[in-house]
Order: structure tokens, then sequence, then C-alpha cells
């Protein structure tokens, strides 16, 4: 078994920056409730056989990972201590990059091989089969061929090396891969939680989890608390998709910027965040905002470009549409369940075993030697240009399409036509003009043209969706049971991305919304405070 | 981006930080047996580096010193 990595196994990626909280149902816990929530809250798109692995499986993960090594924090009494986080779920708590290191070390005390610095670019196939992967060094430029009974991708997201510290290596490489391999991907622009927000104007987090969890305060440019208007339950502890939303909603009706406020938490509250977020306190006493046990002022806070859950159509084992190749983590489709760190991980124990026995039933791989060399040409031609583009450029381009609020948060079709015009401009005029000046220079070129096929990707699939579910779509407010309990699969075929959707089995599923069309509940609540007008089927701004 | 100073009369050239860096920002100089920061406009900020570091060597700030397009 061999894993490899464009950084480093367990020191690089999203799960070794992530926010010191573990959501973990135990068995002591309401299944039942929680197994409602988390379908409602992705908008009844999500796999409920897979929800309800999840939540069957997730604790016996979690002993295994402290088996391995990590350490969840506990109470001087011993037991486990428990908090807060998103939603009204309790999870627990972890320090910092701890958890990853921990894996890693377990993984090479079982003999797994590590093949760091190797970036993946591509996978290996023969009659149809994943049959491997190919990549380079990132410091040495060596070309690699790994030939594999079976292959699981890991590599997460793309969050578009926006806001997150920690997170902008994340640029969704091994979807782009796995796409031009001829996988479908799935559902890439309805995650439940299609954004996160982090400090604003300095490089500080992660950690909105645990912020919220202890208490932590939205409030806008004047002063006002603000989410109970959105999520009168959960307020402030609504899943991240409904914050952002709300988010949005304010500063769309000039009420922002939008602050985090933490000044009223006590020295023990701001001791369980410094103990779950090393890396993110230290960055808050540095910017000054925390002195000693106490945060002084609020916070300016900004959402986060689009987070692009462009996983894998994947099955309820997580074989993707390709014999051979098996996705886990935000590497699989967001209604697979995998978001967050307790999802992924039972993701990946569920992919890990079904690979397995994969591998064991599939015959011997075969390598198609002229795909390896049409592989090798392509990759190392930035580094033969004399001139060109520089990846930053492509970088920014990028972003300024997608970061605005109002193209993949709050919705219109004609601002996604325009988008997606600016994003085909990038993919056709500028991202085959990428320049490398090194091989570190090929990783960030190749990572830049990630990141604006990941943007075609979900552009398109949200233009597709006309309706309003978890985001906001002002030319289709209502949310459309009758019509859109589909999930949005997309392929490459050539040169061009066929787009298809495949109904929700809600049949064989046991919660259910009703078969209706109702307003978008934020809409609603915009609507309700004077925000907004429903006119001819289409929102108008007061 | 994060990583502002490497103190070369601390670092002993152990290599840890070029081995954590994530973005693949730090490179070892061979000659000095000192690391230096190569690549600085990568650097994410994650303040690993100077965590991992066990000559606290380095010291990170977290300044946005490249421009990120924001929400709004």
């Amino acid at each position: 078994m061999l894993q490899v990595c464009k950084g480093n196994v367990g020191k690089s990626g999203c799960s070794a920056f992530a926010a010191g909280f573990f959501n973990v149902p135990l068995p002591t816990d309401d299944l039942d409730a929680m197994f409602k929530d988390m379908v409602r809250d992705g908008g009844y798109l999500r796999m409920q056989d897979r929800v309800q692995d999840h939540l069957e499986q997730a604790h016996l993960v979690m002993k295994d990972m402290m088996s391995y090594g990590v350490d969840f924090v506990r109470k001087d009494s011993g037991e486990l201590e428990r908090v807060p986080g998103w939603t009204r779920d309790l999870g627990l708590m972890f320090n910092g990059p701890n958890l990853m290191e921990a894996m890693r070390k377990a993984s090479l005390e079982k003999g797994v091989e590590q093949a760091n610095r190797v970036m993946v670019t591509d996978f290996l196939t023969h009659g149809g089969r994943v049959v491997g992967a190919a990549g380079f060094g990132v410091m040495n430029g060596e070309f690699h061929i790994f030939k594999a009974g079976v292959t699981i991708l890991a590599s997460g997201m793309c969050r578009y090396k926006s806001l997150p510290p920690g997170q902008r290596d994340t640029t969704g490489d091994g979807t782009v891969a796995a796409l031009r391999a001829g996988a479908t991907v799935c559902d890439t622009e309805s995650d439940f939680s299609l954004n996160n927000a982090f400090v604003a104007h300095w490089d500080i987090g992660p950690g909105m989890n645990m912020y919220v969890g202890q208490g932590g305060r939205l409030l806008n440019g004047l002063g006002e608390r603000f989410m109970e208007k959105y999520d009168p339950i959960r307020k402030d502890r609504a899943i991240a998709g409904m914050r952002c939303l709300a988010m949005g909603l304010e500063v769309r009706q000039g009420k922002g910027p939008i602050y985090m406020d933490l000044t009223h938490l006590d020295p023990e509250q701001v001791g369980r965040i410094k103990k779950a977020l090393p890396l993110a306190s230290l960055m808050h006493q540095r910017a000054g905002f925390l002195v000693g046990d106490r945060f002084v002022k609020p916070i300016e806070w900004m959402i986060t470009a689009p987070h692009a859950q462009v996983g894998l159509a994947v099955d309820r084992r997580f074989q993707s549409s390709l014999p051979g190749l098996f996705a886990c983590g935000e590497s699989a489709a967001a209604q697979a369940m995998t978001k967050s760190l307790g999802c992924a991980a039972t993701s990946g124990v569920t992919a890990g075993v079904a690979a397995a026995r994969y591998a064991q039933e599939a015959g011997e791989p075969q390598i198609d030697r002229a795909q390896v060399a049409e592989i090798r040409e392509r990759l190392y031609q930035p580094l033969q240009r004399k001139d060109g583009i520089e990846p930053d450029q492509v970088v920014l381009a990028v972003q300024e399409v997608v970061a605005p609020y109002t193209v993949l948060l709050i919705r219109h079709g004609e601002r996604m036509k325009k988008a997606i015009a600016e994003v085909e401009d990038i993919l056709k005029n500028q991202a085959p003009l990428l320049l490398a000046y090194d091989h570190h220079y090929l990783r960030m070129a190749i990572e830049a043209s990630s990141m604006a096929k990941i943007a075609e990707l979900q552009l398109k699939s949200a233009l597709f969706r006309t309706e309003s579910r978890v985001a906001l779509r002002e030319d289709y407010p209502y949310t459309d049971n009758v019509n859109w309990l589909k999930w949005i699969n997309m392929k490459q075929e050539g040169e061009d991305l066929k787009i298809s959707t495949e109904d929700v089995p809600m049949g064989r599923y046991r919660f259910h919304p009703e078969r209706s069309e109702h307003l978008h509940p934020l809409w609603q609540a915009a609507e309700n405070i004077g925000a907004i007008n429903i006119e001819k089927g289409a929102v108008s701004w007061a | 981006m994060g990583v502002r100073r490497i103190d070369w009369e601390l670092c002993d050239g152990c290599e840890v930080c070029v081995d954590y860096c994530p973005m693949d920002v730090l490179r070892m100089d061979r000659e000095t047996n000192k690391v230096y920061i190569k690549y600085l406009r990568d650097c994410q900020g994650c303040f690993l580096c100077e965590r991992e570091c066990p000559q606290d060597a380095i010291y990170c700030f977290p300044v946005r010193e490249r421009r990120i397009p924001l929400a709004w």
C-alpha cells in the first residue's frame, strides 16, 4: 500500500489544519434526530443510506483513531470532553495538527509506504479500468508512474486558494485528473457548506466551529446580532452554508461589514479555543486580537470563495464510475456525506475496505505505455515554454470570477453566464500558456489550471439547477421538491462537458420532504424583514 | 504571507521546516547548511514551520501580502 501526496502525508491538506473539532455521534446520542438534521441540512440531496452508515460507524472509527494515537481532549476526570460546534451536535476537541500527525505515524507503523512531494496529475487507465496514477516530484521534477490494483482518491476539494490559511493547497487536481480519465462528478454546486468564513484582512484561521461553539457572535456593521432572523433556533451555530448566506444577505442589504465578536468569552472558553486551535490562537495574538486570555475587540470577518466540493459520483461503498477508482473525503460527492473530519474518516474506512476487496478480485493491472508517454509529454509543457503566463495571473483571474458572493452564493443566471464566459476564456486563452520556471512553478501552474476547470464545473452545474436549495437564486427563489430532487452529474466527453440529472432515489429512503414548491426559508426570512419582494417569481430587492 | 524571518544564528539546518511546509516554500542551502525562504508568495500562512522548528528560529506574522479577491 502506498500513499502519494504533493505535500507531505499528514502535514498538508485541509485535515492537517482542521479546526480542532471532530464531529462524532456516540451511540447514546439521539441518532434518529441527527439523521433527520443531516438529511434536511443537505437539502434532501444526501445519500441517506450513507448518512446511516456514518452515524453507525463514527464512534467505532473514533476508537480506531484513538488506538492509533490520536489524542482527543479529555476532562480532568479522564472522560472525553465534548463541546458544541455548529448545529446542536456535540463534538470532540483535538489539538490542531496533532490529529493528522498521529495518523501519519500510524500509517507508517503499519507498513504503508509514503511518496511525499509527488504531485499526481493523471490516472492511468487500461480497458476502462483505473490501474494507477502518474505524476512528478515537485522538488526534483522526477516523473513517476504508480501501477495499482486499486486507487483511492483522497485529495480533497478546491478552495480556490482563498482566505483559509492552511487550505491553499487544495485545488481540485485529483478531480480534474479523474474527469480527464472519464469519471463522473456529482453536484459540484450544492454542497451544504458552500462557503466558510474567516478573518477578513489577516491570514488567521481555522476555527469557525470552535468560535461559535464557545459562544462567538456574528455582528453586522450596525453592531446587531443577525443570525436569529435567519435561523431562529440555531442562530450563530447554524450550519456553515446557512451562516454564510445570512452574512451575504446582510451585506446585500447594506448592513456590512460582518464581525465575529469573541470579546465576551471567559478565560475558560478562550482556554478551550487555545487548546484546540494553537496555531490560530498564535495568529490572533500576533495580530493583537487576543491578549492574554481575552479577545479584545470584534474582528472583521469575510466569507471565503466557494468551497468547491467537486467530488466524484460514488456509490455507498465509495466506488466511482470508473472501475478501480474509489474516492473518499471531500474527493467524493458532498451527497455522500463526506464533509467534515468525522464524515471524511468514516468515508475513508468504507472506501478502504471496499477498495481492498476490489483489489483482491481484480486481475493484474496492465500499463498502457502510449498513455504514459502522452501524459509525460503534456505534463512538462509549462517548463518548456520560453514565455507565457505566470500561475499567479491565472489564480487571480479565477478568484476574481468566483469570489464575489453574488456569483455562487446569492446567484442569478445572468451573473453566472457572465462568470462562465470569463472562466471559459481563462481555460481557452490563459491556461494553455501557463509558464513554469522550475518544478515548484510547475506544481503551481497545474494547480492554477485545475482551479479554472473546477470553476467551470461548479458554475455550469449551479446554472443548471434552476431553484434555491443550498444556495439562493434570485431568479429561482423557490425550493422545488417536485422537479429538483435530483443530482447533477457531469462528465467530460472530448471538448464537451456533458450534464445530466439523476433522481435522488427517494423511494428507498426513509426521510422525505413534501413534494411541493416553497419559497426558500432564507428568502422567506428576507421577505419577512422587508429586504426583498417576490415579483413575477423572482426576487426584487427592496 | 506568514513566514517572515529565519534566524540563521539559530537555524541548525535540521530541515524539519522544509519537511513540514505544505507549500514547498522553504529550501535548504547546502553550502551554508541553513534554510531560506524561496517562494514567499506561495506561503499560505499556516505557521507550521514556526511551530515545528526545534530551534525556535522561525518567526511568522499573519499579514496577507498577496491580494486575494474578497467576497464583497
